[in-house]
């Protein structure tokens, strides 16, 4: 089971308690109920995207998913998300530290504001960044006059916009486990005169890795469904800046239904495999 | 007893008050048309919807409520085909219509019933530049330049990029494209266009507006669509290029869902207005070529074998002339016979083995 | 950890870098936003806001997200609980099914809709039409912030320990009276953060709704569809202007965020 971060430490694993007055007929009531909730809002989408996806047979589905145009949106989408993840990893955990660690002016502001890819409308994000770093703009002509870096309609605009959405992934991973964390642990590597530095390596990143790798595999999976954003930067140029979701868009939209959900399978599974693998390693945690 | 006769009079005069304005009502309720367009008609319809409006009201006393949807014309159709219950749909090519026929949405005798062979406007495929030209971009040969960045929306979804696809190919072949003359010239052509595209857009909207927006030297686009941004001061120079393919775009009622809405009737009247001068100069004040022979006249459009007698019994334009707009005419136009018609040039080009298709993969891959 | 005072270079360095990177990634787009809004004055703002299709787009957009939060409530926390407290077999395929609209393309969502309830879909005709409809955008919304509520309820109820609802049953509570005066009040505050967590996700929907809305202008538009074809309108000052309406409501989403965080996050396990 994956946690959405800005978790909080939890019990000790799934308990099944039995109520022996509870009458089983309630229960499975809620039971069905649950089911066919799951059943017809999650199975039910996966079921049509699997069958439109071999409809033709197994060899034209690995066609679809081999072919340029196909193979080279996954790929840029793996990169870019794989990109995005690692810088927020660094970035994510230096700024759970310092929102941790330091007092300063505006902190509680900013604390709330961590949250605000969360809360606007992908397409919002989108439309923000062309504003400022379209190519049209003071930033966007000097990145492309000066510099010969195209940034929006081109993979670093697509970059950018995953960083801003997968923004408070890292950081809300991390910040509960410093939170907690024991203070006097650091006090003792820094009375025998460790270095900030090392304090930080030795000491405080080691108990942080689980949450750091959980949120960056999050914002990584986070990335690799992300569409709002993307329709607007992304240069839309197949092989070139054209992201799986929009390449799936793209063939809703022309009609080719096999092929949109064969890569769509495709994505789904690599993104449906990191949040297995998260899982898998909070369990192996708790075990 | 009087109580009595003071109830019975008070009844009567409820019941006679209720059902009085109901029978002074000829009027029916009002009436909603759901109209399904391509990308770039939108203001042209929103100046054209009012017309009818009034037209219809004055015609029936019915008010009749247009709902306007507007995206990609491959897009459109799509949708339509699966369950967009649209009564009227104005798109951008005669092959998304046929696809509505294909469906059984569409009667297939859509075209005989008018004398413009199911189209209600026109345009030409023209190049737009930024105001100065710092590329020189003259014609079509100056596209196959060495880095110049091409804009044009992507043939998947969009009707207008099929169009644009197409002029170039078309004009390679006929000859007006130095060093890409022939049969073979088209292909040739299309093979260094493609590789200088930077932005595949949706649709003709999106992809003009991404040029708009900085991206690019040159865009591929109708003539109509560059006059919309010039409108609310866009900043481009438009250029004509010696030879170009005609734009025809059609209007169809979409007889599965006027039968099934009950607005049959509404909606042929609207799609036969869109033809009635009126109609008419609202679309050319917009930059789409009238198809009304009338209207075609006053806005300057030359055709040779036409004979136009203004009828002196005809209502006064409601609409007046916008004096910006010009439709000059090309050194050379063709049409979509010169791949033979609709039902080759698609598959030709944009199917899967398509010959844009394969350049499209051929010229992005290495 | 206790927080200290930045004193070394080291932290400062740290903090500006911070919150430096927070400024260019996302306090300046919004701000350019802000100003695109006003560029033109403030009275085409407002009469962006008076418009009646932009009047329109809010109501559907609000009234859908919110039927979405009510559905994602009931039958979500129905299901943490059943994927709690219940054993049966192929209930972890169960949950981790409940991951899927998290990483699934929204775009995808509203294709598998079309292919089910359009024209020749496999489960039409329906009675009323779902596709290029409402009753579409709505599926459309519950799907894209199912896992919510799910997510955030079910390590709470996990971490219950029985003592308190064996002790209501003792003394002869009813299943429903001890859930509402005994689980309730433990699993409120995350409750009600997985709720505020999928009104927002409801709200920003766009991916499912550009495909199987129609986006029928006036009619079927959402909030978000209406940005998207202000921009194609060349109606810089409504896209914008709508932006920033739709950011305000998330600031205040924001605020209820951290405010129900603060005391999540607190709270002794």
């Amino acid at each position: 089971m994956t946690q959405i971060p800005l978790s909080y430490p939890t019990g000790q694993g799934a308990v099944a308690v039995k109520r022996a007055q509870a009458p089983s007929f309630g229960a499975w009531g809620l039971r069905f109920i649950a089911l066919t909730y799951l059943g017809a809002f999650i199975l039910v989408p996966l079921i049509v995207i699997q069958v439109q996806g071999v409809r033709f047979g197994l060899d034209v589905f690995w066609q679809s998913i081999t072919r340029p145009e196909a193979t080279s949106a996954i790929l840029l989408s793996l990169y870019t998300s794989a990109i995005m993840a690692a810088l927020n990893t660094v970035i994510g955990t230096l700024t759970a530290y310092v929102l941790v660690r330091y007092r300063f002016p505006g902190k509680r502001l900013f604390n709330m504001l961590i949250d605000l890819p969360f809360a606007i409308p992908t397409l919002v994000i989108g439309v923000m960044l062309v504003l400022l770093y379209g190519p049209q703009t003071p930033i966007g002509r000097f990145f492309d006059t000066t510099l010969d870096i195209q940034i929006l309609f081109a993979v670093p605009g697509i970059v950018l916009a995953l960083l801003l959405v997968g923004y408070p992934f890292v950081i809300r991973a991390v910040q509960p486990v410093l939170l907690q964390m024991d203070f006097s642990q650091t006090e003792a590597a820094q009375t025998i005169g460790a270095s900030a530095w090392t304090t930080f390596w030795r000491v405080i990143f080691p108990a942080l890795r689980p949450a750091i790798v959980t949120g960056a595999l999050l914002s990584f999976a986070r990335s690799l469904g992300e569409f709002g954003s993307i329709i607007v930067v992304a240069g839309n140029i197949p092989m070139r800046s054209q992201m799986g979701t929009v390449y799936v868009y793209t063939q809703v939209e022309a009609g080719n239904l096999q092929a949109a959900s064969s890569v769509s399978m495709v994505l789904l599974l690599i993104a449906f495999g990191v949040t297995v693998g998260i899982d898998l390693l909070k369990w192996r945690r708790h075990a | 007893m009087a109580r009595l006769r003071l109830g019975l009079f008070t009844l009567i005069v409820f019941i006679v008050s209720t059902f009085a304005p109901v029978a002074a009502q000829d009027a029916a309720p009002p009436i909603t048309l759901t109209l399904a367009g391509y990308a770039v008609p939108r203001e042209a319809y929103g100046d054209i919807i009012p017309l009818f409006q009034s037209y219809w009201q004055e015609q029936t006393g019915q008010q009749v409520i247009v709902l306007e949807s507007y995206q990609a014309s491959g897009a459109q159709s799509r949708a339509v085909a699966s369950g967009f219950e649209a009564d009227v749909v104005a798109l951008s090519l005669q092959p998304d219509i046929q696809s509505l026929v294909d469906a059984g949405l569409v009667s297939a005798d859509w075209k005989e019933d008018n004398d413009y062979q199911g189209f209600a406007t026109q345009s030409l495929v023209v190049l737009a530049v930024r105001p100065d030209n710092p590329r020189g971009i003259l014609d079509w040969a100056d596209l196959a330049q060495e880095d110049i960045e091409i804009i044009t929306p992507d043939p998947a979804t969009s009707g207008g990029a099929q169009w644009n696809i197409l002029a170039a190919a078309g004009a390679a072949q006929r000859g007006f494209v130095a060093g890409y003359e022939g049969e073979s010239g088209g292909a040739k052509f299309l093979r260094a266009l493609i590789g200088n595209i930077a932005v595949l857009d949706r649709d003709g909207r999106e992809s003009f507006l991404t040029f708009e927006r900085g991206i690019g030297d040159v865009a591929i686009t109708y003539e109509n669509e560059v006059y919309a941004g010039l409108a609310v001061g866009g900043e481009y120079s438009l250029i004509y290029p010696t030879s170009t393919i005609l734009i025809e775009n059609p209007v169809a009622v979409v007889d599965s869902y006027v039968d099934l809405h009950g607005t049959r009737e509404v909606a042929e009247a609207f799609v036969n207005f869109l033809r009635s001068p009126d109609a008419q100069r609202a679309f050319a004040n917009r930059g789409f070529r009238p198809v009304n022979p009338l209207v075609r006249v006053e806005y300057g459009i030359a055709d040779a074998d036409v004979e136009v007698t203004p009828d002196p019994q005809a209502a006064p334009a409601v609409v007046e002339r916008n004096p910006d707009i010009t439709f000059p005419a090309v050194t050379d136009l063709f049409t979509i016979a010169e791949f033979g018609g609709w039902s080759e040039a698609r598959p030709a080009y944009f199917s899967e083995e398509g010959i844009f298709t394969q350049i499209i993969a051929e010229a992005q891959g290495g | 950890m206790r927080e200290t005072e930045a004193r070394s270079p080291v932290a400062i360095a740290l903090i500006i870098g911070v919150l430096g990177y927070a400024a260019l990634l996302f306090i300046a787009p919004l701000l350019a936003m802000i100003n695109g809004a006003f560029a033109k004055g403030l009275e085409p703002l407002l009469a962006t806001f008076q418009d009646p299709s932009v009047i329109h787009a809010f109501q559907v957009t609000l009234l859908l997200s919110f039927a979405a939060v009510v559905i994602n409530t009931l039958l979500g926390l129905t299901t943490a609980w059943v994927l709690v407290r219940h054993r049966f077999r192929g209930r972890n395929l169960f949950d981790t099914l409940v991951d899927i609209p998290f990483v699934f393309s929204p775009v995808i969502a509203g294709y598998a809709m079309i292919v089910l309830f359009g024209r020749n879909g496999w489960l039409a005709p329906p009675l009323f039409p779902i596709v290029f409809a409402f009753p579409g955008i709505l599926l459309a919304k519950v799907f894209v912030s199912l896992p919510f509520i799910i997510r955030e309820v079910q390590p709470v109820l996990e971490a219950l320990t029985p003592e308190p609802e064996d002790a209501a049953y003792t003394i002869g509570a009813s299943r429903w009276t001890t859930f509402r005066r005994v689980v309730l009040p433990e699993i409120w505050t995350a409750l009600l953060y997985g709720i505020v967590l999928t009104f927002a996700r409801a709200i920003g929907e766009f991916g499912a709704v550009t495909v199987i809305s129609g986006n029928i202008e006036g009619y079927t538009e959402t909030a978000t569809s209406f940005v998207f074809r202000a921009l194609n309108d060349r109606n810089n000052t409504g896209a914008y202007g709508v932006s920033v309406l739709l950011c305000l409501f998330s600031v205040v989403i924001l605020i209820a965020m951290n405010a129900l965080r603060g005391r999540i996050i607190h709270k002794e396990p």
